[in-house]
């Protein structure tokens, strides 16, 4: 078949299967500016700023436009720029802009367009915007309608990718706004924290809670000593935000920015990673030998454990009770330094994990397990805030002991990791060509559900991996219909697993394909790749939990209980 | 709280095949026999089709013609249309306002009778100054006839 092409600004430009001109055009260098379409989302056409105009003069929204062969654009006509400036003053005239003081200062898709089509007066009134109050019930995410534009969004993202649909727009006209049903706060909602929400959010209308001020007070706090842990995917979310290569993992740099904010113990969760794996693949062989009822569900993801709750509270019985890596780690640190004024603090790719670690449940023997969550973007803020050269720091490691991790662990920030870490704790073989077989059983890859077998011994393991909870959804939907049957099933609430957390730098789909590259490479960098061979595990499970490691390491959640 | 009759909202959703795609219709029929929505229909209508509650939510206060507030017995529309305005609808409205001690931010009455509503045409405008109360069209309204229609009203309950 010839190549078909579109003419945009006099520009031949080449496509394929691009749903509509928008798409083309970006993948053709050009950026047409929109606010209110993402390319993983069903297209809505309101925002009106990706209008172009055709050949006979008439202009159109590129988002909702097929490209056809031989089909002419501009997108920069003079027409086009004063549709554009008109429709950014009409936004701006029902958005309470007080940039100065907002969280999404500097990455405010609006505040930028504003800046590109210079937008230089408030030509309508200003003072039109939503006046319903903030949402600030959730621990994860803060909702202020007076800074929102009605792109629909975080609508969308709640109900095509979460299938969860806590918010949507009610009213109409200048009264449309966005809101829970009889506006409810999000807390009374079926919401899980995941904060896709507010990565999509091309405003401040919905941002992460910032908790750095808690932070810093005690990072300075002489009293305490704060110790603090860092998951997986963070080191894989950094890196672009201080202009370095998204595909390059940044650990070391990662660990002498924590030391130098002024943290005093550092630890990497990889080694609760690696715990996790130990004791999920002890509780998945024992279902399997005693012949519960499976597919034993995974338990790292908050997001996941909450919609379980809200949705699927039957299913909690197969859900793995072992703590997820941060709560693990919280529970070690308790051990490691009983008696003294610790502050636990997680470093998360998660805005979930901020509910996590208040949950009633994360408490041992009387403590907190974690004290406080800090997402990648908070850490990345005070980084900057501290003036830290991130890019030019010098590598370190984590603190001894309990610094020492495998490359089982790094992978948990991907989709599909925590599976491929089971399966190589399961083959327990860490030869390279068992590794190299392990990542090709099917594993790897960012698709939304994958399927496959793995043969261990006489055992036959049927895997499914889930990313985004609609996906999971999907996925129970077929294993409760008996149309498909698996032992073991791995879902993360979030696209692309960690890497694409709600806490992390938002990013597009190329760029998350990089931060997957970044975890592969840390894993392959790690001179241990399987968990059974973490030369600290003999150190965590004699000394610090002394034949308490299911009362220690394990979360049993309401729902475990009354279902079971 | 009003009780909800799950026979009834389960026989409108067998007739509309339980289908998201018949929504709306089948929320007029749910608002046809409470003469609003009630909170708790919502719920269980957006969980049996299977769409969320923020979304029924949505249509629900999309549209006018929806109430979420429980209605009078009586529901009196009062035209102010351009037809009805310069036939001086506004009087009539405000003697209807008066005789029943409601307004626009207050719309139904205490005891449950009157609920006022204001409304842009009825497509009656050779009868205007129009006034509906529930399906009865009354023509060429004046304050007093409004007046005497509420009194009407009010005679009919024996309040």
């Amino acid at each position: 078949m010839a190549e078909k092409k579109m003419i945009i600004d006099g520009v031949s430009c080449p496509f394929t299967t691009e749903r509509n001109v928008l798409e083309v055009a970006r993948n053709n260098g050009i950026d047409i500016p929109s606010l209110c379409y993402c390319e993983n989302l069903s297209i809505y056409g309101g925002c009106r700023l990706c209008l172009v105009e055709n050949d006979r003069g008439k202009m159109d929204a590129a988002c909702s436009m097929q490209p056809r062969d031989g089909m002419v654009v501009n997108t920069h006509t003079k027409q086009v720029l004063d549709s554009r400036r008109t429709t950014l003053q009409l936004l701006m005239s029902s958005h309470r802009a007080d940039c100065l003081t907002c969280d999404q200062s500097g990455r405010c898709k609006l505040q930028e367009y504003a800046r590109r089509y210079h937008v230089d007066a408030h030509r309508f009134e200003p003072n039109t915007y939503c006046t319903e109050p903030m949402d600030l019930s959730s621990p994860s995410i803060v909702r202020d309608p007076s800074k929102c534009i009605l792109c629909g969004l975080c609508v969308r993202t709640c109900a095509e990718i979460q299938n969860i649909g806590a918010v949507d727009f009610s009213g109409r006209g200048k009264k449309a706004h966005i809101s829970a049903d009889f506006g409810k706060t999000l807390k009374d909602t079926d919401c899980v924290g995941c904060g896709q929400c507010a990565s999509v959010c091309p405003t401040g209308a919905i941002t992460i809670r910032n908790e750095t001020e808690k932070f810093w007070s005690m990072l300075q706090d002489k009293n305490r000593r704060v110790v603090v842990q860092y998951a997986p995917s963070v080191r894989a979310g950094m890196a672009e935000r201080f202009g370095m290569p998204a595909n390059e993992p940044c650990t070391g740099k990662l660990v002498a920015a924590l030391r130098r904010l002024g943290a005093d113990v550092v630890y990497d969760t990889n080694l609760t990673a690696d715990l996790t794996i130990m004791e999920e693949s002890a509780e998945f062989l024992e279902k399997v030998k005693t012949g519960a009822k499976l597919p034993m569900f995974t338990s790292c993801c908050p997001g996941w454990i909450q919609h379980v709750e809200h949705r699927h509270p039957h299913l909690m019985p197969q859900v793995s009770t072992c703590g997820s890596p941060m709560a693990m780690f919280g529970s070690l640190i308790r051990k490691q330094f009983a008696g003294e004024n610790v502050y636990s603090v997680a470093i998360m790719p998660c805005t979930g994990k901020k509910f996590e670690a208040a949950r009633p449940e994360l408490e041992k023997d009387g403590e907190r397990l974690i004290d406080l969550v800090i997402t990648t973007s908070e850490l990345c803020d005070m980084i900057e805030e501290a003036g830290i050269d991130f890019a030019h720091l010098p590598d370190e490691e984590p603190d001894a002991p309990l610094g020492d991790y495998t490359g089982a662990g790094v992978i948990f920030g991907v989709t599909g990791g925590v599976t491929e870490a089971v399966i190589r704790r399961v083959l327990d073989d860490a030869s390279p060509n068992t590794l190299q077989t392990i990542a090709e059983c099917g594993v790897r890859g960012l698709e939304g559900i994958k399927a496959f077998t793995v043969t261990a011994g006489d055992l036959t393991i049927r895997i499914a991996v889930a990313n985004g909870l609609a996906n999971a959804d999907k996925l129970i939907a077929k294993v409760e219909s008996g149309e498909e049957q698996f032992d073991f099933i791995e879902v993360m609430a979030c696209p692309n697993g960690c890497i694409g957390g709600g806490g992390q730098p938002p990013a597009c789909n190329k760029r998350k394909a990089e931060r997957a590259e970044a975890i592969f490479k840390a894993d392959e960098a790690c001179a241990l790749r399987i968990p059974q061979q973490n030369p600290d595990l003999g150190y965590v499970y004699d000394t610090l939990l002394q034949g308490r490691a299911h009362e220690l390491l394990h979360i049993h959640y309401p729902a475990h209980g009354q279902h079971s | 709280m009003e009780q909800i009759d799950y026979k009834f909202i389960d026989q409108v959703l067998a007739d509309h095949a339980c289908d998201a795609s018949q929504i709306i219709a089948i929320m007029q029929d749910v608002q046809g026999k409470y003469r609003y929505l009630p909170k708790d229909a919502l719920r269980y209508i957006a969980d049996k089709v299977g769409i969320s509650e923020s979304k029924i939510y949505g249509v629900a206060t999309f549209y006018e013609n929806f109430s979420l507030d429980v209605k009078g017995k009586y529901v009196l529309k009062v035209c102010r249309g351009t037809a009805c305005h310069v036939r001086k609808s506004g009087n009539v409205l405000q003697a209807i306002y008066d005789a029943t001690g409601l307004s626009e931010s207050k719309p139904t009455s205490d005891d449950g009778l009157f609920t006022i509503e204001i409304v842009s045409c009825l497509g009656a405008c050779g009868l205007s100054p129009v006034v509906m109360v529930n399906d009865t069209v009354h023509p060429a309204m004046t304050p007093d006839k409004a007046v005497d229609l509420i009194e009407e009203l009010r005679e009919k309950e024996g309040a």
